[in-house]
């Protein structure tokens, strides 16, 4: 093979590099996946920028014009009006489509990219034909890896420019929080850590399984609980401030994501906020003397976003290099 | 191969065909029969525990004196009793996995139900065993279609139970789309519509991997467009008052207006009563049985029309 083409191209200075050919061959070998994340992306931007323009003002001429924004707001403030549905609608369905993410790229890495191709053979044609297992696996992880990363990071980028204009009209008709599960995620680099390890998850399921629908349903499992596992330990992941307040002053800053709250005794001992607590004398019943809350305060969320993404992109290490390893004593391959 | 058959089994069996087809998809899906008796027992099992909580969760919700007084228990204890917010969490959870039983289903059917069949070949391999393209879709959807409302019946039948009186503190409003879906006959109609939409998928892309996504994809619209204008289904009640008009709060309100008409505000509200119930479930279970239904007979027509 290589003698005929040193014959037939005898000095040919085009030289094409193994890897284009083996990106090239993925890329059209998932057509269909790649075209799907293109639209994806195109509609969940689409909807984040018609909210931010003319959803946005749309809905605030529709709240002024009903006086909700006024001292006496009627009770039909309390249901949004059509324009403000609408508005509602983008926002959800971008980051519907966000979240949906980690989910639909473990499903795929698991089934499509990896699972079939074993299931199939064609993954042991391919090793045959001038690329090894090994760079076989790694392209298949750095290339979705790179397109998952440029449209996340553009969906996080477009997301926090309709955040930070979502100035206080917004926030009297959308109530977000930047603590919201689903908000927390896509206002910082949480989004693409996820798709990361999603990918890498799915690819490491694909490997141990070898068959697309069994693969397929596992990784979605896997996935599910890992986003699950970390919206649960999210408020632990850096140490909290604590606000103690007197009996009578008012409660820590309303911009705060609560973690804990409960009450103190003279000894400084934390216990449950008693029930009879509003009633006269009632505190000084139980011994208690202030009120304590454990929160997040908003310059938090940069340390939080932080050691979630760590602990995300450590997953994501973890996986490939296990598929890595695994690859490599399963088919006896130097890299 | 009937001359054969004939002349080795001369007249002395009759043969069981449909035992042996139902053995057979039996057998093939195991991993799915096997996925889905352990959630139905797991259900049933939560169900069952969340049912035995239901009075001491109650208790946690009742009026309170302090002091107590005879009628009424002291705040202290009632507030000390944590049941109420396990038994409130727990119904929450269930009512969400039954009103998604569709999503899986869909993805199933449409996967390994179908489209790997026909991916692989497998199928063809079946048409040839004495058993007919119509005959064997209809077995594999007959057999799935009986496990899936048994199994999702049985489930919505517990869990009305389980929600004991309905308190809508601790279960939830009855128009919560959760709580609405899980409650009636409509969470079977969702699975079975989930069901036959794979199944057409399956047949159309005849590839496992993109039917899977298309069934899903099929099943989200359809679930997120009936939760969308369950409101709609049946025509909703209008009140008019001058004044402020307050409405009970199983109440599920559709619209509202305040209009100042000769310096008093006449409120306008549409709603639906509670007695309204049944009639948007029968609405939206024949809707989805006529999309179930839609769907299996153009499985039939397309595998028809692709036969030699």
């Amino acid at each position: 093979m290589t003698a005929l083409d040193t014959l037939t191209t005898p000095a040919v200075p085009r030289r094409t590099s193994p890897s284009r050919g083996l990106v090239l061959a993925m890329l059209r070998l998932h057509r269909s996946a790649l075209l799907f994340w293109l639209g994806l992306v195109v509609v969940a931007a689409g909807a984040l920028l018609w909210a931010m323009g003319p959803g946005a003002d749309a809905a605030w001429t529709e709240y002024t014009d009903t006086g909700c924004d006024l001292s006496h707001p009627n009770l039909g403030c309390d249901i949004p009006g059509p324009a403000n549905s609408r508005y509602q609608t983008a926002v959800a369905v971008g980051i519907g489509l966000i979240r949906l993410l980690p989910l639909l790229t473990g499903a795929w890495a698991a089934g499509a990219l990896i699972g079939r191709e074993l299931e199939n053979g064609t993954a042991q044609l391919a090793w045959t034909q001038s690329v090894g297992p090994l760079r076989w696996l790694a392209a298949k992880l750095a290339v979705p890896a790179v397109l998952l990363m440029a449209g996340t990071l553009t969906l996080t980028l477009l997301h926090r420019m309709l955040w930070s204009s979502d100035l206080a009209p917004l926030g009297v008709m959308s109530w977000r929080a930047w603590y919201d599960d689903g908000t927390f995620e896509i206002n910082g680099t949480i989004a693409a850590a996820q798709a990361l390890a999603a990918l890498a998850i799915g690819v490491l399921v694909g490997l141990l399984l070898r068959r697309t629908l069994p693969a397929l349903g596992v990784a979605v499992l896997a996935v599910v609980s890992l986003v699950y596992v970390l919206d649960e330990v999210r408020p632990h992941l850096w140490p909290v401030k604590t606000a103690v307040r007197g009996l009578e002053d008012g409660t820590a800053g309303s911009d705060s994501m609560i973690v804990e709250t409960g009450a103190l005794t003279a000894s400084g001992a934390r216990v449950p906020i008693p029930s009879c607590s509003g009633e006269p004398g009632c505190d000084a019943r139980n011994g208690i003397t202030h009120y304590y809350a454990d929160y997040h305060p908003a310059s938090h969320f940069w340390p939080l976003q932080l050691m979630e993404t760590g602990l995300l992109l450590a997953v994501a290490a973890l996986a490939a290099a296990t598929a890595f390893v695994l690859l490599r004593r399963r088919t006896g391959a130097a890299v | 191969m009937t001359a054969l058959t004939a002349a080795t089994t001369p007249a002395a069996r009759p043969v069981r065909h449909r035992g042996g087809l139902l053995r057979a998809v039996a057998r093939t899906h195991r991993t799915a029969l096997v996925l889905w008796l352990s959630a139905l027992a797991a259900a049933t099992a939560a169900l069952i525990w969340l049912h035995s909580l239901g009075d001491e969760a109650r208790d946690g919700m009742s009026a309170c004196a302090t002091p107590p007084t005879d009628r009424l228990p002291s705040c202290a204890a009632v507030e000390a009793i944590t049941a109420d917010e396990t038994y409130a969490n727990g119904i929450a959870v269930l009512a969400t996995v039954l009103s998604w039983v569709m999503f899986p289903v869909a993805a199933w059917a449409g996967g390994a139900l179908v489209g790997r069949e026909l991916e692989s070949g497998t199928a063809r391999l079946a048409w040839t065993q004495s058993v007919g393209p119509l005959r064997w879709l209809a077995v594999k959807l007959a057999v799935p279609a009986v496990l899936l409302t048994a199994g999702t019946g049985t489930l919505v039948l517990l869990n009305r139970w389980a929600r004991g009186d309905g308190d809508p503190d601790l279960v939830g409003d009855w128009y919560y789309p959760d709580a609405f879906v899980s409650t009636g006959p409509v969470a079977v109609a969702y699975a079975l519509a989930g069901l036959a939409l794979g199944a057409l998928a399956g047949l159309l892309w005849r590839r496992a991997l993109p039917a899977t996504g298309v069934a899903l994809a099929a099943a989200l619209l359809v679930h997120s467009v009936l939760e969308r204008h369950r409101e709609d289904l049946w025509p909703a009640v209008t009140r008019t008052e001058a004044g402020s008009l307050e409405l009970p709060r199983s109440a599920f309100q559709v619209a509202w207006a305040d209009t100042p008409r000769h310096g008093v505000t006449l409120t306008r509200a549409t709603f639906h009563p509670e007695s309204h119930f049944w009639p948007l479930q029968s609405m939206e279970t024949g809707l989805l049985l006529a999309v179930t239904a839609a769907a299996t007979a153009t499985a039939c027509l397309v595998l028809n029309r692709r036969l030699p």
